[in-house]
């Protein structure tokens, strides 16, 4: 395992630039995840790491040492690529070998090391079979033994389970994460499902428009994101946000929505001018629906099982709450809700950037 | 609904009549010329012709096979000139194709328009020239003046095919291989041509098919030990008789290879043009 460094990394084609400055460190035996919608330049950031793109500029360390100029063989990488990209033409055992076979492995030797790999990912019964012959979780596992078999320094995975149902992503998830944990290898995850990042990672990049907004971990990216796009991007049900005014009464900051007024925990926005317009953040499991507070219509009811989510229009708009359980509310029902004052997240209105401490 | 699945019952009908009539006109002539050959002479020039059953004979075939060495000296020199040609073809075009589909050539794309323009050359105006050099080279009546003839019109139809396969693999394959430590050439020689089988077969039908065929360059280029099966059959076409079924049975036993060709690799030749053709 070995630390990766990009440092101020950038690469364009022609006049579109796809990653700018994008500088990150991950530790030795660290799992990071790039996170972003599609088009952001994870992809691209991923493919410059396993040596498959060369940056414009910038500098790729692996283990301290400068590696822009090395293959992805000299690099001692191993990747995971989006549609598996098993060989057709070979069977299991040919596919997870075939690495080993370029490094003139004798077949013995190969063949033990295969069946190793093989038996650890399940995949024993199928060794002789050709990927068309496999199901999808099969082929992934393939992909993945592939990658294994050759002891790499540093896993990439390039959204390996965007092809996948539902259940066996959560399946192949936990897997990969089993994986990391026996191991310890140095495992950069590219993904735009932010579920699956936050379950995955010990720490976080968010990607936008070929940038790094945020680097943290889970809890740090979904609790105090740096930016509104980080927040908009991080949580389901999707953040609300609301258009407010900063009013200061000696002591008490507090911030106004419409007739709604919330007063601030003493030391949230520190130095912040009378007047300034901001953008509210609140996640819906800080909305609680109380008897009196801010007045507002009940539009939406959404069971989801563990909760419900109770989409309400106020007068700046609409929030979602999350209620635990089953909860017994009726759509169209008038009622009141409060927000969490500590928990609530502001944001410069023209910049975007977080401007509340917490 | 109702009228919905008469229409698409009336169109299913028309697809089906075009098929039929496509295929008779297809295979009408294959079917004239094998019945030919099972006539005599004057059966096939009666008017009409009389073509029942109890006028069929194999005395053509005897004929060609007792007199005319000349077709086995022919099928000879049609198999070797067409072999050879398909062999270089497959062999120079298919890393030429990949060279054009997946490196950065400069001017690639009108490398390519020029490759395809090659083909738009009326065989008449390369003939004189041609000619010229070949004769100047001492390879008249060789099959090597053939060969490399027909390398020069069967090289670009093959990168054509070849281009557009692997144009179409995903680029992920490579990149796998180039991960899992294969160079450019070796990600060529185990991925590439392996899972190229269809399109290969397909181009080497192809090839092999034009050059079995031909009949221009090699009147111009040969004379007695050359000749290639077209021109042997061409000579039963005599000064004051043609022998109709002599020529078609000749016909016959020279078309046979090519046909157990395209039967044996029909499924990679369908595939190989479909996957080669549509993506250029």
């Amino acid at each position: 395992m070995a630390q990766v460094e990009l440092a101020n990394i950038t690469k364009s084609y022609g006049p579109v630039t796809v990653c700018h400055d994008v500088t990150l460190s991950i530790a030795a035996g660290e799992f990071v995840t790039l996170l972003g919608s599609s088009g952001c330049g994870k992809t691209t950031t991923l493919n410059m790491i396993a040596g498959l793109d060369d940056p414009t500029s910038g500098e790729i360390r692996m283990g301290g040492r400068r590696v822009n100029e090395l293959s992805p063989v000299q690099r001692d990488v191993a990747m995971v690529f989006q549609n598996y990209a098993l060989y057709p033409h070979m069977t299991v055992g040919e596919n997870i070998g075939f690495t080993l076979r370029l490094r003139g492995m004798k077949k013995t030797a190969i063949r033990a090391r295969t069946e190793v790999v093989a038996a650890s990912l399940e995949l024993s019964h199928v060794i002789d079979r050709l990927p068309a012959q496999l199901s999808g979780g099969q082929q992934q596992r393939v992909a993945i033994g592939r990658a294994l078999v050759r002891e790499p320094r540093v896993f990439l995975f390039d959204e390996p389970f965007s092809n996948l149902d539902a259940s066996l992503r959560m399946r192949m998830r936990a897997e990969v994460k089993e994986l990391h944990q026996r191991l310890g290898v140095t495992s950069i995850f590219v993904t735009h499902d932010q579920e699956e990042a936050m379950s995955i990672s010990d720490r976080i990049a968010v990607m936008h428009r070929g940038r790094v907004e945020q680097v943290g971990t889970p809890e740090e990216i979904y609790a105090s994101p740096a930016t509104r796009y980080v927040a908009t991007f991080i949580g389901s049900p999707q953040i609300d946000l609301f258009g407010a005014v900063i009013e200061r009464e000696g002591n008490e900051i507090c911030c106004c929505a419409g007739s709604a007024r919330i007063p601030l925990p003493p030391g949230a926005v520190p130095d912040i001018a009378q007047g300034t317009a901001v953008e509210v953040g609140i996640r819906a499991e800080h909305v609680m629906l109380s008897d009196n507070g801010i007045p507002a219509r009940v539009r939406l009811v959404q069971p989801v099982g563990p909760s419900t989510h109770v989409t309400l229009d106020w007068e700046c708009g609409t929030l979602v709450a999350r209620l635990n359980g089953f909860a017994r509310i009726e759509t169209g029902t008038q009622t009141h809700f409060t927000l969490d004052a500590d928990h609530l997240l502001l944001f410069d209105r023209e910049q975007g950037h977080r401007i509340s401490t917490h | 609904m109702r009228r919905a699945s008469i229409g698409a019952r009336l169109a299913d009908a028309g697809v089906l009549v075009g098929l039929i009539v496509f295929a008779v006109w297809s295979i009408a002539p294959m079917v004239w010329l094998v019945l030919s050959s099972l006539l005599p002479q004057l059966s096939l020039i009666a008017q009409p012709p009389q073509i029942g059953l109890t006028n069929w004979t194999l005395s053509n075939y005897l004929a060609v096979f007792g007199s005319a060495a000349a077709l086995g000296q022919g099928i000879i020199n049609s198999f070797v000139v067409a072999s050879f040609t398909t062999a270089v073809a497959l062999g120079l075009g298919a890393p030429a194709a990949y060279a054009l589909a997946r490196l950065s050539v400069p001017k690639s794309g009108a490398v390519v328009l020029l490759i395809l323009a090659t083909q738009m050359l009326p065989a008449i105006a390369v003939a004189i020239p041609l000619f010229v050099i070949i004769s100047r080279l001492g390879l008249i009546d060789t099959r090597l003046s053939l060969i490399i003839v027909y390398l020069s019109f069967n090289l670009p139809i093959v990168i054509w095919i070849l281009r557009g396969f692997f144009l179409g693999i995903p680029l992920g394959l490579e990149r796998a291989a180039a991960v899992d430590g294969a160079g450019l050439i070796r990600t060529f020689w185990l991925i590439v041509l392996p899972i190229s089988v269809p399109p290969l077969c397909a181009a080497a039908v192809f090839a092999f098919i034009e050059s079995w065929n031909e009949f221009f360059f090699a009147l111009i280029l040969t004379r007695q030990n050359a000749q290639t099966v077209p021109l042997v059959i061409s000579a039963f076409a005599g000064q004051y008789q043609t022998v109709f079924g002599q020529m078609m049975a000749a016909a016959v036993i020279s078309i046979a290879p090519v046909i157990v060709l395209a039967i044996l690799f029909r499924n990679h030749i369908v595939r190989g043009f479909a996957d080669g053709m549509l993506k250029g």
